[in-house]
């Protein structure tokens, strides 16, 4: 066809973005109460979900004494000073900052209901003195109200604190302590470039029980540069008998940008084989199932009444705030990361004082979205997926075609289906499909290659 | 054909769109035409005109605009160029169009017959092209009637493929020549397709004008040339022309030797019409375009035809010359070669090769006629599973102008739905890949290709069997015998040489029937090699092993007894069809445990163990195993982590989407690139 007669034929078409508009966030809030619309161009034929205001809030405090050599995230260097002056302008500013963007946060509700949980991440949090910490559980208190039993997590490092300021947190509400521990061997320390030595764990551990922290979770990380099989046993034994209510056990990802990335490559030496960091997975949660710890989460081991609740609510895919540097949140469905820069953070917590953020504007609400969050995040559980819950927000037909693709990883033992009463079921049983309650994860067969299981669910839900 | 679509092309643009319809602006040229055929006298753009005339040729009136009686047989010659590749056919075809004036020096694209952009690229020829060419020449042999003028003659270059892939449409093409010039490279001397060219020609009894091309060459050395054309072919080294189609020295010796060396068409004018259809190709606005030489009698527009092959029974539409685009003439007399539009539907219908007469007499059909015969086999599958309506329709399209390709639908487990395809041979099948992807943004995957093998049965059938997949062997129906093609090979290497290519041969169950020195440093050999030996990588094996010296050539030959057995590809004890292959039940295990190292080297890791084995029958001739995967998991994933690691797991899921999957087993497409390497 001839340009010329093309151009009048374009011109006559009203200026339409092919792609559906997103979710204004005036329209998403009153969903929240009416009857949620159908959403179009999603292939499940499903309302969007429906999200009640969080009652969770992540705090990232950044600063640390120096970089660990495998760490990518959003953090301050303060420098070496082992002493840190009680009124470090650095922290003094940024927790000025931060409760300004606590105060400046609308959640569109007239009423917050009290937070459950608080979590101060880091960073390293226990390098901020209690008197900041304090003024910002008073921002959070005045702002959205904290319920009496609210569990107020802290990640604190060795050499970082002593009992004073272990109390003095304590005082403040902080009741649970996420010890950030990593390894019992010292050249492995030093090695991964953590500012404190073997010594300075020892001391935590002490400082932890003596002032009766009773909720408290041992941090590691296996698959170290030069890490023995023996090494890692013996850090899972120490821990054992330091006896925590909880133990999280991250395997080591070489970031790029780290100075691990530079140096390392993923399964070869000084970084152990995948067979062998395999092993070191089995090993821990062969050792700690046995030392009475559940399982519940690919990394997180807890005693009874002891699993983290904060992390929970990630995994249960509910909504949370998230305030400070580079901090991500999730209200009313949309997931949304603060600026990694001050100087752009900064400018954020302005433009939030003036009314100018929209979160909703780079995000829409896509019931495909919501679909493969709740299978990636939930799989990630010993609970596993919920299918009664999934199926009547989702569609049952989009439960069976799940099934389907994981009956041959049951066989297999990768897989298991359970019924109401979460016992196993075995895929040749009858009537499965109505007997099926959750599918989760075997541990460790599965846990261990989530990412498959988990990408084979992706291509079920969002095709 | 490539012209045509870039004729209908420009048709979409209004500047070319003007030029149609200002033709009548262009008529008073028709009347100079009537007058004075010969086009050399004229500067004006002949593209421009001559696309106005491919589609509307009906509506205006050029009709007889070259009054083509002007021309008995004894001033017409028919003549081909054939050459090894890259000996200058190509070029040596561009100055004699420019020297007869037929196109303007620097106006057409060089390799001017070489439409496709495949062509252009490997500098080869695969469809034929013909070019009416008019040149004066004073030949004592002629008529005297016009003693102060020099009589014009009707020179007709039939370009032919060069490829033993195409042999059957060069000899077809060189029916319809009385004559060759033999082109030879004057530093590189006659190479493989240089022999293979000149026996076809020979057996055709053409007239062959040796000529010795590029000789402003430092290196050319055109007595050894001569020397090798004495020894090799008996040609008189006298006769040989001395040529530079670059630099243009000597061509002005080419055409009065086609016009003095080569005798006219031999056809009998008072004859019923018999035509030689030499191709064909499809235009979007016309249909069908045949390239046709007239052997008897006469043709004119609005005749009734049929075909000798089919019966089938058409109208002539439109009757001109390539010249060197359709020029319409309304008629072709004896001798003439030219084009006719007849309203065919599918170049499936024009058979190269076919005689077509006029339908009312009844005429002895021209010799040589034979339908296409596929000696290479291999399944076409789209790359993306979806895809499959848009190969089918790119495969469509592309057997339009290439009916020599047999398609057939078939399935394959591993790869869905597909097409098995027939080649006349490896280049063609080369080519229809590199068209397909070129020409139609097709992305595929092909299997092995494979050769049409004969086997018999215990109950005394015999089928030929197209893919490995589909030989079956059970207790019920047991193979009993098996044939496979094989060819007569050409190879011309410097004589260090010898004794590698002496090795390869036998490697590939090679029978040496012939081995000679050229000279002192060339040695020519013949060998029958299994054509399956050859289909994979033989070539390029062979231009390995002798620095790219060596040259090669084959032409088909009987199908022999052989103990071919069937080799399948398991994958945790699942057969893949689209991998399995026919071989030599003495090469099995070898080429199992190739296949099999291969594959394991391009399946990843997955959740469970899987075993790789090559089997012949229920006997495993190579296994390896690939170990489960040990570890994938991302250690943490709290609330800022999601988004990032959700990334993750969809590239993983766009990742696994791409391969094929059997049983539980994901294969990535790249695999099945690979086997196709190995022999």
């Amino acid at each position: 066809m001839l340009r010329s007669t093309f151009t009048p034929f374009f011109s006559t078409l009203p200026a339409k973005p092919r792609l559906p508009k997103p979710l204004p966030r005036t329209i998403f809030r009153a969903s929240t109460q009416c009857p949620p619309s159908v959403r179009q161009n999603a292939s499940l034929s499903m309302p969007a979900p429906i999200f009640p205001p969080p009652t969770s809030a992540y705090v990232h405090l950044p600063f640390c004494r120096k970089r660990c050599h495998y760490c990518d995230f959003t953090i301050i260097a303060l420098g070496s000073a082992s002493n840190q002056p009680e009124d470090d302008p650095r922290m003094v500013n940024y927790v000025q900052l931060l409760c300004r963007e606590i105060n400046a946060t609308k959640a569109g509700e007239k009423t917050y209901p009290p937070l459950e949980t608080v979590f101060f991440g880091g960073g390293t949090p226990s390098l901020v003195p209690p008197k900041l910490v304090s003024s910002i559980l008073d921002t959070l208190r005045l702002k959205f109200g904290m319920s009496s039993d609210a569990e107020i997590s802290m990640e604190m490092d060795p050499g970082t604190f002593d009992a004073k300021k272990m109390k003095e947190m304590m005082e403040l509400g902080v009741n649970r302590v996420s010890l950030g521990v990593q390894a019992f061997q010292e050249e492995l320390l030093k090695s991964c470039g953590r500012a404190h030595g073997l010594k300075e764990v020892y001391e935590a551990i002490e400082i932890v029980g003596s002032c009766g922290v009773e909720n408290w979770s041992m941090d590691l990380i296996s698959s170290l540069p030069h890490q023995s099989p023996e090494m890692w046993e013996e850090t899972l034994r120490l821990t054992v008998e330091a006896r925590p209510p909880h133990v999280s056990v991250y395997d080591l990802q070489v970031e790029q940008g780290t100075k691990f990335g530079t140096l390392y490559t993923p399964g070869e030496f000084p970084l152990p084989s995948e067979t062998r960091a395999a092993e070191f997975y089995r090993m821990a949660s062969r050792m700690l199932s046995d030392a009475g710890y559940e399982h519940y989460e690919i990394s997180s081991y807890g005693k009874s009444g002891y699993h983290c609740k904060h992390n929970l609510t990630y995994w249960k895919n509910k909504p949370f705030y998230g305030f400070g540097l580079g901090s991500a949140s999730h209200v009313g469905g949309v997931r949304f990361s603060r600026p990694k820069k001050m100087k752009e953070y900064n400018g954020y917590v302005e433009n939030l004082e003036n009314g100018l953020v929209d979160w909703g504007e780079s995000n829409h609400i896509d019931a495909k979205d919501m679909a493969t969050d709740v299978v990636m995040l939930s799989l990630r559980t010993s609970r596993g997926l919920d299918l009664k819950s999934f199926g009547a927000t989702y569609g049952s037909s989009l439960v069976l075609s799940l099934c389907e693709v994981y009956k041959p990883y049951v066989e297999s033992g990768h897989v298991v289906f359970l019924d109401e009463q979460r016992r196993a079921m075995a895929v040749n049983e009858e009537d499965i499909e109505k007997s099926l309650a959750y599918i989760r994860l075997s541990d460790p067969d599965g846990f261990l290659l989530s990412n498959d299981l988990i990408s084979l669910a992706f291509a079920v839900v969002a095709p | 054909m490539v012209f045509l679509s870039r004729a209908s092309k420009t048709l979409k643009s209004p500047k070319k769109l003007s030029l149609l319809q200002n033709h009548s602006t262009l008529n008073p040229l028709s009347s100079i035409f009537r007058r004075n055929p010969f086009f050399n006298k004229f500067n004006y753009d002949h593209f421009g005109l001559s696309q106005s005339f491919c589609s509307h040729s009906r509506q205006n009136s050029k009709e007889n605009a070259i009054d083509l009686s002007q021309f008995p047989t004894e001033r017409i010659r028919n003549f081909s160029i054939i050459a090894h590749v890259d000996h200058g056919k190509s070029t040596l075809a561009d100055r004699l169009l420019e020297l007869t004036g037929t196109i303007k020096r620097g106006h057409g694209q060089p390799q001017y017959l070489d439409k496709l952009q495949v062509e252009r690229e490997r500098g080869i020829t695969v469809k034929a092209q013909t070019a009416t060419m008019f040149h004066k020449h004073h030949f004592h042999g002629a008529d005297n009637n016009g003693a102060n003028e020099e009589p014009s003659f009707l020179l007709n270059l039939i370009d032919t493929p060069g490829h033993v892939d195409f042999s059957y449409e060069v000899s077809r093409s060189l029916a319809a020549c009385q004559g060759a010039l033999l082109v030879v490279d004057a530093a590189q001397g006659v190479q493989a397709q240089t022999v293979a060219n000149f026996y076809l020609a020979f057996e055709s009894n053409l007239a062959i004008i040796p000529v010795i091309n590029k000789i402003d060459q430092p290196t050319a050395d055109p007595d050894r040339v001569k020397a090798q054309l004495k020894s090799m072919f008996d040609l008189d080294a006298s006769d040989a022309l001395l040529t530079s189609a670059k630099t243009g020295q000597g061509l002005e010796h080419v055409l009065p030797a086609v016009i003095e060396r080569i005798p006219p068409p031999p056809g009998n004018s008072d004859s019923p019409l018999r035509m030689l259809l030499l191709d064909s190709y499809y235009d979007e606005y016309k249909g069908v375009i045949c390239h046709v030489a007239v052997v008897d009698g006469k043709l004119r527009k609005g005749d009734k035809i049929s075909s000798a092959a089919t019966g089938q029974a058409y109208d002539i539409l439109d009757v001109g010359i390539m010249h060197p685009e359709l020029t319409s003439t309304g008629v072709l007399h004896t001798g003439q070669v030219g084009y006719v539009v007849s309203g065919m539907r599918s170049t499936k219908e024009a058979r190269i090769g076919d005689t077509l007469h006029h339908s009312k007499s009844i005429v002895l059909p021209l010799s040589g006629f034979k339908p296409a015969k596929h000696m290479v086999f291999s399944g076409l599958y789209p790359a993306d599973g979806s895809d499959f309506e848009a190969l089918n329709h790119a495969i469509e399209r592309l057997t339009c102008n290439d009916a020599s390709v047999s398609v057939a639908r078939e399935s394959s487990t591993a790869l869905g739905l597909g097409f098995r395809c027939g080649f006349l041979g490896l280049l063609h099948m080369d080519v229809f890949h590199q068209r397909l992807e070129q020409e139609h943004g097709a992305h595929v995957i092909s299997t092995i290709p494979t050769v049409p093998y004969i086997y018999e049965y215990s109950d005394g059938s015999k089928v030929e069997v197209q893919n490995p997949a589909t030989l079956v062997s059970n207790s019920k129906k047991q193979v009993t015998a098996c044939w496979e093609p094989t060819v007569l090979a050409t190879i011309i290497i410097p004589s260090e040489y010898v004794g590698a290519v002496i090795t390869l041969c036998s490697e590939r169950r090679g029978q040496q029937l012939e081995y000679s020195f050229m000279d002192s440093q060339r040695a020519f050999m013949k060998y029958r090699l299994p054509l399956r030996e050859i289909v994979v990588d033989f070539y390029n094996e062979l231009k390995s092993i002798t620095s790219g010296y060596a040259t090669f050539d084959y032409e088909d030959s009987e199908y022999q007894q052989s103990d071919m057995v069937k080799l399948d590809i398991l994958l945790n004890g699942q057969p893949v069809d689209a991998m399995a292959t026919i071989v030599h039940n003495l090469k099995a295990q070898r080429i199992g445990r190739e296949l099999v190292e291969k594959l394991k080297k391009y399946i990843d890791r997955q959740m469970f163990e899987i075993t790789i084995q090559a089997v012949i029958g229920t006997k495993v001739v190579a296994r390896e195993t690939i170990s489960a995967m040990r570890k994938n998991v991302l250690a943490k994933c709290y609330g800022g982590d999601v988004s990032r690691k959700k990334k993750l797991l969809e590239k993983q899921k766009e990742g696994k989407k791409r391969m094929k999957r059997v049983g539980s087993i994901d294969i990535p497409q790249e695999a099945f690139h690979e086997l196709l390497k190995s022999s």
